[in-house]
């Protein structure tokens, strides 16, 4: 690998990795896996208690980075790219996992079974209506939230077009007015909005 | 219930108020964040979302986040890498065609040969590649090899691949131990005493977690005491 400059930026570290990567250097793809590990496996780590699935999930990324390097061409960011196919392959892996705690839709739980009286922080109310929202409008949301990525970043990342994009958070939000009295007032005052 | 009759309907009301996620999140370019900036004054609707959103986005930040520990993980990425590698060495090539020749037969006979010569290499490449794998590694994995000891060194232990960093320093801090190597393929970590304390009691500290899968002494016991 060519050795980078002290004050190149992350990106173009990324860059000159993912380089090295497309011509078989196997120190390269261990840099880029441990610059990269932190960030996926909190992220993931929202979805699954598990860390074997974590794991499971990150490998099977970075093999796919391995064996796809050489194809890539820079109309993304790599980390964009990257977080793309690990996205794809959370979705898949999720799927798979017959007893997640992911709900398809939110009529699937038609009763709330947190009573919304009580003194339940704001937070536990938050978690409890993320783990209802349907995958991909829970992805999107933590994407945009938790990893700090732009509607164009989410758009590559998910391979969706940004308005998929928009109406995913459009609908996670409306659940999550439903669901959260306490964040931003009842089903009753939803105001029409964007369709 | 309508907050704000005069922006509600309008295309810029939905168009800001699909914007405001990023809005929130920062990521806006600046000519979309100033249009946001000037709709959001006037639109109640808006301010209301705006608030949603930065709560829902305080409320997932405030979530307690786990780190873990790469380097395991690492290893057994390594360790499929090495068979991919291995077995696309190994892969049969794809069949070869017949060669459009005017005599049929000819073609036939030099796509056996060839596919028996390729045969023979596949064979012998694989007889090569098991010969090196042989004689490189041995097939068992010990912990307790006669690998020279690093400096220090009196206690090695192995950890669940799912252990947590915070909680790996806070079971070393407790037995008074730190790292001085590993890990090795096998997970394995060389520790050294941080104290007085003596090797049995930081054994016995170690041993009390689930998360320790194995600790063991690397120094003789003394007959009695065991200062290390």
């Amino acid at each position: 690998m060519t050795p980078l400059a002290k004050n190149s930026s992350p990106k173009e570290r990324d860059s000159a990795l993912l380089a090295a990567v497309a011509a078989g250097d196997r120190r390269a793809l261990e840099e880029l896996y441990l610059s990269y590990h932190r960030r996926l496996a909190r992220f993931l780590s929202r979805f699954t208690p598990r860390y074997e699935n974590i794991e499971e999930i990150i490998n099977d990324t970075f093999m796919v980075v391995w064996q796809n390097a050489k194809d890539f061409r820079n109309a993304s960011q790599v980390s964009t790219w990257v977080i793309g196919i690990a996205y794809r392959t959370a979705l898949k892996s999720f799927r798979r996992q017959k007893n997640h705690n992911v709900a398809h839709s939110l009529e699937d739980y038609p009763e709330q079974s947190v009573d919304p009286t009580s003194d339940t922080e704001v937070h536990d109310w938050l978690k409890h209506g993320l783990s209802r929202l349907p995958m991909e409008q829970r992805l999107t949301l933590e994407l945009a939230y938790h990893m700090g990525h732009s509607l164009e970043e989410i758009a590559v990342i998910t391979d969706c077009p940004v308005g998929t994009v928009k109406a995913r958070m459009f609908h996670a939000r409306e659940k999550l007015r439903q669901y959260l009295p306490a964040l931003g007032g009842g089903p009753g005052e939803s105001p029409a909005r964007i369709g | 219930m309508t907050h704000n009759g005069r922006f509600e309907n309008s295309v810029e009301h939905q168009e800001i108020s699909a914007l405001i996620p990023w809005y929130v999140n920062d990521t806006l370019a600046d000519t979309e964040r100033q249009r946001v900036d000037a709709h959001v004054g006037s639109c109640a609707v808006c301010r209301e979302d705006f608030a949603l959103h930065k709560r829902i986005l305080e409320g997932i930040n405030a979530q307690p986040a786990l780190d873990y520990m790469p380097v395991a993980s690492l290893k057994r990425l390594q360790a499929r890498l090495d068979v991919a590698q291995a077995q696309a060495a190994t892969a049969p090539l794809p069949p070869i065609e017949p060669s459009r020749s005017d005599v049929p037969w000819r073609g036939w006979m030099a796509a056996s040969i060839a596919a028996m010569a390729v045969a023979i290499g596949l064979l012998a490449a694989d007889r090569w590649v098991q010969f090196e794998v042989r004689s490189k590694q041995p097939n068992y994995r010990t912990v307790t090899t006669s690998i020279p000891r690093p400096p220090g060194e009196v206690i090695r232990a192995v950890f669940s691949p799912s252990i947590t960093l915070v909680e790996l320093q806070t079971i070393l801090d407790e037995a008074q131990l730190k790292i001085v190597s590993g890990p090795t393929e096998a997970g394995v970590y060389s520790l050294a005493s941080n104290s007085t304390l003596t090797v049995r009691s930081s054994l016995a500290l170690l041993r009390r977690h689930s998360t320790v899968r194995f600790a063991e002494g690397t120094l003789p016991e003394p007959e009695s005491g065991n200062s290390p």
